[in-house]
């Protein structure tokens, strides 16, 4: 299944390779504040592509995904700060990067899979409510608890390597991370459990009764989601320096996600990437100049959004190729 | 007598949390439509009361019934000129999503007209109260806004219950077309379904206004506690509000008493997951549509 769909892709797949090898320069050919920008672009992209795996898939859309960014965060922080120390860290920042990677993906994917077992019974609403319940009580609980420090901060070490400056340095593991998730969310869209949550997505009942294993592919594509995300939400906040409960748990991540995927087109793996493109492109230039009109206009733009274009970028564009073929027969 | 006092503004805050509801489970029995603005529109409720009786002077328990009519005529505009348009143009899930934008909209609107601060209503009788058997005490705020909740979920049961368009809106939420064969207006129903919850929410600001300080970020606190109560007693009907609402009202207050200031949210999570779990109908179960 996977050969034929890389055989079918391959002008698209040699595209992203080419795109991914050019992004490598970009650091070396624009200012520090555009690197940052990219930085931003690159980190929206992969968190909608980790997103789509579960909300764009199988169609349950996770309205709290900023759960598993400040879990991984603070999972991570916690791992580097007490546990390695930051002696270690100065020493080995890398290593110790590479340390609290593997822990914030490793809590996120435990939880994940706790919280599946309950959650994922859910559908539709209820589902994406009760993901919005989770990031909530996750938020507060960092927040409330002293041990986790959510209300005093976690400080971060900064990584060096290989002489580069710390933005570039982020920016190449996001760029990694975007290519690694890029690569994930093709295979598993290709794959047998692909198809198998398309079926589902378009009805749950009938897919089931057909054979296809629903509830271990929805909590599969639940925990690698969560995992995924996690490991974004370690490397945003080494990028950040240091962090509270406000920085990471951040409803917006959350609207976000859903809004890269709905711009670009639910379900693809080019929407994600389109939609993350266009909003950071959208809020960080045009409104920049209305801060105190952020929120409104923002709203505004997601309205407009489902009332204009409710199937997205890549859903109108073949939409608009299928008449045309249609109409050319 | 802490137990006690305990369940006393346990129910005060109950009664505000159901009246605060009963619009969203109004809609989502209906509609079938999760109105995340919901929220924004009980903080637009509690702003204007705060104006009327600001600018005017006016007793704040009778700025109800013109904040009321005001948010009956926005329900109105914002269902039929936004929401069904979203309904009909992709799903219900989409339309979410545009009440959530419309949400942000509302909650920026508020700060850029009433400031980001925090804003209390306090009536001249604001600080009498009343000294029950055992030294339980309890200020005549919260008992008129116990009463007025109660008096506006009742009646809101009585014209369900009772009245003719009451019976046109339970007909449509349970089963639109054949309602519209036998002669209903159904996108005009929706409608007013919409106008009545926005009413609703708009009373209950007005009484929360009086109860506690209220500020423009609280929206979203209150679309979620409308939410639990909805998940807790049951979708689309007064009583089902209030039973949710008393209990999330005990649940709460219950949690911060006895563990600590900082759970009654996670507390209320917990119990809306195995709500969830267990009986997503809601404990009374009488859903007209939403269950589907």
């Amino acid at each position: 299944m996977l050969r034929e769909a890389v055989a079918k892709h391959r002008w698209w797949i040699l595209l992203a390779i080419a795109g991914l090898a050019a992004l490598a320069f970009v650091p070396f050919v624009l200012m520090p504040f555009h690197v940052r920008v990219g930085q931003l672009i690159l980190l929206s992209t992969s968190l909608g592509l980790a997103w789509t795996l579960l909300g764009g898939f199988a169609g349950y859309w996770s309205f709290g995904h900023t759960a598993f960014i400040g879990l991984g965060a603070f999972a991570a922080g916690l791992f580097e700060t007490q546990v390695l120390g930051l002696a270690f860290m100065r020493a080995e920042p890398l290593a110790g990067l590479g340390l609290g990677l593997l822990v914030g993906m490793g809590v996120c994917a435990v939880a994940a899979a706790i919280v599946a077992w309950p959650i994922l019974r859910l559908r539709g609403i209820y589902f994406a409510v009760a993901m919005l319940g989770v990031a909530q009580v996750l938020a507060e609980l960092t927040n409330s608890i002293d041990a986790f420090k959510g209300s005093m901060g976690l400080v971060f070490p900064r990584i060096p390597a290989f002489g580069l400056r710390q933005e570039a340095v982020f920016y190449y593991l996001l760029l990694i991370a975007t290519a690694a998730i890029l690569l994930i969310a093709f295979v598993v869209k290709n794959a047998r459990i692909g198809h198998g949550l398309a079926a589902m997505r378009e009805d749950e009942d009938t897919a089931r009764m057909l054979g296809v294993p629903t509830e271990r592919y929805k909590i599969t594509m639940f925990v690698l989601s969560a995992t995924l995300t996690g490991a974004l939400g370690v490397i945003y906040a080494h990028s950040l320096g240091y962090i509270t409960t406000g920085s990471v748990y951040r409803t917006d991540f959350s609207l976000n996600m859903i809004v890269y995927n709905l711009l670009g087109g639910m379900g693809t793996l080019l929407g994600p990437m389109i939609g993350a493109v266009i909003m950071v492109l959208l809020t960080q230039v045009v409104l920049g100049g209305f801060l105190n009109l952020h929120m409104f206009l923002t709203g505004a733009m997601l309205v407009a959004l489902v009332l204009a274009a409710p199937k997205g970028i890549v859903g109108t564009w073949q939409a608009w190729r299928r008449r045309r073929a249609s109409a050319a027969s | 007598m802490l137990a006690l006092q305990t369940i006393l503004d346990g129910l005060v805050l109950g009664g505000l949390y159901a009246l605060a509801a009963v619009g969203f489970s109004l809609i989502f029995g209906v509609l079938g439509v999760v109105n995340l603005s919901h929220g924004a529109i009980v903080m637009i409720g509690a702003y204007l009361t705060w104006f009327l009786w600001h600018s005017t002077g006016l007793d704040p328990l009778l700025c109800i019934p013109p904040v009321m009519l005001v948010l009956f005529a926005f329900g109105y505009v914002y269902q039929r000129g936004l929401i069904q348009l979203a309904v009909d143009r992709s799903s219900l899930l989409a339309s979410m999503l545009v009440t959530f934008g419309v949400a942000l909209m509302l909650r920026n609107l508020l700060v850029l007209v009433f400031s980001p601060d925090f804003k209390s209503i306090s009536p001249g009788w604001a600080f009498s109260f009343l000294r029950l058997a055992g030294g339980v005490t309890i200020d005549l705020v919260r008992i008129s806004a116990l009463g007025a909740s109660l008096a506006l979920l009742g009646a809101l049961a009585y014209v369900l219950n009772r009245t003719r368009i009451g019976r046109v809106i339970r007909a449509t939420a349970q089963q639109e077309l054949a309602a519209r064969l036998c002669g209903v207006n159904a996108r005009h129903v929706y409608a007013v379904t919409f106008g009545v919850s926005a009413a609703f929410a708009g009373a209950s600001g007005a009484i929360l206004g009086i109860v506690l300080p209220f500020a423009p970020p609280d929206e979203a606190n209150w679309t979620l506690n409308a939410f639990v109560v909805v998940v807790l007693g049951g979708i689309g009907s007064p009583s089902g509000a209030l039973l949710g609402g008393l209990l999330l009202g005990l649940i709460s207050t219950a949690t911060s008493q006895l563990i600590g200031p900082a759970f009654p949210n996670a507390m209320m999570f917990l119990i809306l997951v195995l709500m969830l779990m267990v009986r997503p109908s809601g404990l009374l179960g009488n859903a007209f549509a939403g269950s589907r």
